[in-house]
């Protein structure tokens, strides 16, 4: 017993101790190493920050260097897939596209009248531009969803920076280097985004299921009845985290353990992105112009009292432009009051011309047949010598005078 | 003269094979994520470096193997330093193997794997939950270690081939 013991702790001490000829290090020392790393990289100083920013550079750009095979197998696989597809895409998104032509431009007003407001509400001119950034390395593992970009500190990216695929959202920035970034996916199972649910209205915060989908968390017990399959998730901007307004994704309801569960359809397709846009915000401030900042001198102690101002101004100017609108629209009445009676004296006039016009041609055809059965009255007659005419006043009479005389049609 | 040059560093590249697939496959990560199959993964470096380790292989430095660990971690996107453990545990655990093992038996290093991967991912799970507070779906790392077991014979009749034509 005590010999088998003794085997057991020969061969462990062997195993970490023991260094072969080819190797520098005993694997003692590499655990201790590897467990020194892990805690310094649990620790937030500067010098592992930067150090660790450094290694992620070299490793990124590697990764992608050494990706080129695999992710050419893998466009050409989608490319396959895709063209198989192809023509009942195609229809679908002609389809799609009229549809969203009409939305495009009340869309439009809603996001300058939001812009307005919000202009109003905060005092500062929060202007956002977007700039494309390619996807360096996407290997997402089976347990962490993410994505490296080729944009850093360089391209005033911040930690927090919201990333999307067209309009849509796909996540944000969780890690910063200096030309390269790591972006959280929205589908990562860290991932928490707050959310309005429309049409019902319900807030709600979005996590990542560690698929391709993400899962409603965190709402208000008996709202869950309200939701209905297709409702539009988009961000709240509640947290300040996310922009607010952004489109996520569907929710799709489905079945588990026989109860009812909702999941959120992401719009973009993370497995599929190549490019992605990374939005940086600036906040400018709103600068008087010379004659308000003498009157906003006065009631610069108060905000308040500006802001009640401004607003006040925007009322009379509303009115007035009301006012306006009112007589115009009073005006345009009356004249097509006008034009509605021309219309209807033009179209008695007009009747009564046509009726002029039929009794005209009634007259002609009269003339006609008078004429006509002047001289040709005697052959049509029936008589004791024309058995073959006909009774004076009859249809046939009539009809055998127009055609001068003619009996047998 | 060239002939033997160029056949010299021709083996020279051959002999260096695994290590050089281990860095390419750290920083590539075999995924097969564009076949759309849910939570399939399976972790090739484990294979890799339990086999090679085994094999008490000579090119395969226990220091390249911590630093392709880093380059795990890096490219994963996990805490710097929990690949290199893993690996750096697995080395242990073959040179445990080594010494305790007169006559080798494919079989049973294939289950002691299955042993090794268990408790390693366990031990990943571990320190990245409650020390990270990361949220992790344990069935990835189930289905992970399975696909690992699995996969494990196969890549192993494929490095034997690898050392046959070292030795020839």
């Amino acid at each position: 017993m005590a010999s088998s013991r003794d085997d057991f702790i020969i061969a462990i001490r062997s195993a970490f101790l023991k260094k072969s000829t080819q190797q520098k290090f005993s694997l003692l020392t590499l655990v201790f190493f590897s467990l020194f790393i892990i805690i310094l990289s649990s620790l937030d100083f500067k010098v592992i920050r930067y150090s660790k920013a450094v290694i992620n550079e070299l490793v990124y750009r590697s990764s992608f260097i050494v990706s080129v095979p695999e992710n050419f197998i893998k466009d050409s696989f989608i490319q396959v897939k895709d063209y198989t597809n192809f023509f009942n895409k195609y229809k679908k998104n002609i389809s799609e596209l009229e549809s969203l032509k009409s939305n495009y431009v009340s869309n439009e007003i809603t996001e300058y009248e939001n812009r307005e407001l919000k202009e109003l509400i905060n005092d500062y001119v929060s202007s956002s531009n977007k700039i494309l950034a390619k996807i360096i390395v996407d290997h997402d593992s089976p347990f962490l969803k993410s994505i490296i970009i080729n944009k850093g500190s360089k391209d005033n990216i911040k930690i927090g920076t919201n990333i999307y695929d067209q309009s849509y959202l796909v996540g944000r920035v969780i890690e910063l280097n200096y030309k390269t970034s790591r972006v959280l996916l929205l589908s990562d199972l860290n991932s928490n985004v707050p959310v309005t649910i429309a049409p019902q209205n319900i807030q709600a915060i979005v996590t990542g299921s560690g698929v391709d989908s993400g899962k409603i968390k965190y709402i208000k017990s008996g709202l869950s009845g309200q939701l209905i399959d297709d409702s539009i998730v988009y961000t709240s901007g509640t947290g300040a985290i996310f922009k607010s307004g952004v489109p996520i994704g569907k929710l799709k309801f489905f079945e588990e353990n026989s109860t009812n569960e909702y999941k959120v359809e992401f719009y973009s397709d993370f497995s599929q992105l190549k490019y992605v846009f990374a939005e940086i915000i600036t906040q400018t401030s709103i600068l008087p112009t010379t004659q308000e900042s003498n009157e906003n001198s006065v009631e610069k102690n108060n905000p308040l009292d500006a802001k009640l101002k401004i607003l006040e101004d925007e009322l009379n100017i509303i009115e007035e432009s009301n006012k306006k609108f009112q007589k115009e629209n009073e005006n345009l009445k009356s004249e097509i009051n006008n034009l509605n009676y021309k219309v209807l004296n033009l179209n008695n006039k007009i009747s009564s011309q046509n009726k002029t016009i039929d009794q005209f041609n009634l007259d002609t055809d009269e003339l006609k047949f008078l004429r006509l059965n002047l001289t040709y009255g005697h052959k049509c007659r029936k008589s004791l010598f024309n058995n073959k005419g006909f009774i004076v006043g009859s249809a046939g009479y009539k009809d055998c005078v127009l055609r001068k005389g003619k009996i047998d049609g | 003269m060239v002939s033997l040059r160029t056949k010299g560093s021709f083996l020279k590249l051959y002999s260096w094979l695994p290590i050089l697939i281990l860095y390419i496959s750290v920083l590539n990560e075999f995924d097969f994520n564009y076949l759309n199959l849910e939570y399939f993964s399976f972790n090739f470096p484990f294979i890799l470096i339990f086999f090679f380790t085994l094999k008490d292989f000579k090119h395969f430095d226990y220091i390249l193997v911590f630093i392709a660990g880093l380059f795990n971690d890096t490219v994963v996107g996990l805490p710097l330093g929990i690949s290199s453990l893993s690996y750096i545990l697995i080395c242990t655990a073959t040179a445990y193997l080594r010494n305790i093992t007169i006559r080798p038996n494919p079989v049973k290093d294939w289950f002691y794997f299955l042993f090794i991967i268990s408790l390693i991912n366990s031990l990943n799970y571990t320190i990245l939950t409650l020390f990270f507070s990361f949220d992790l779906i344990l069935m990835s790392y189930l289905v992970n270690t399975f696909f690992t077991f699995s996969f494990y014979i196969i890549f192993v009749s494929l490095f034997k081939y690898y050392l046959k034509g070292l030795n020839d």
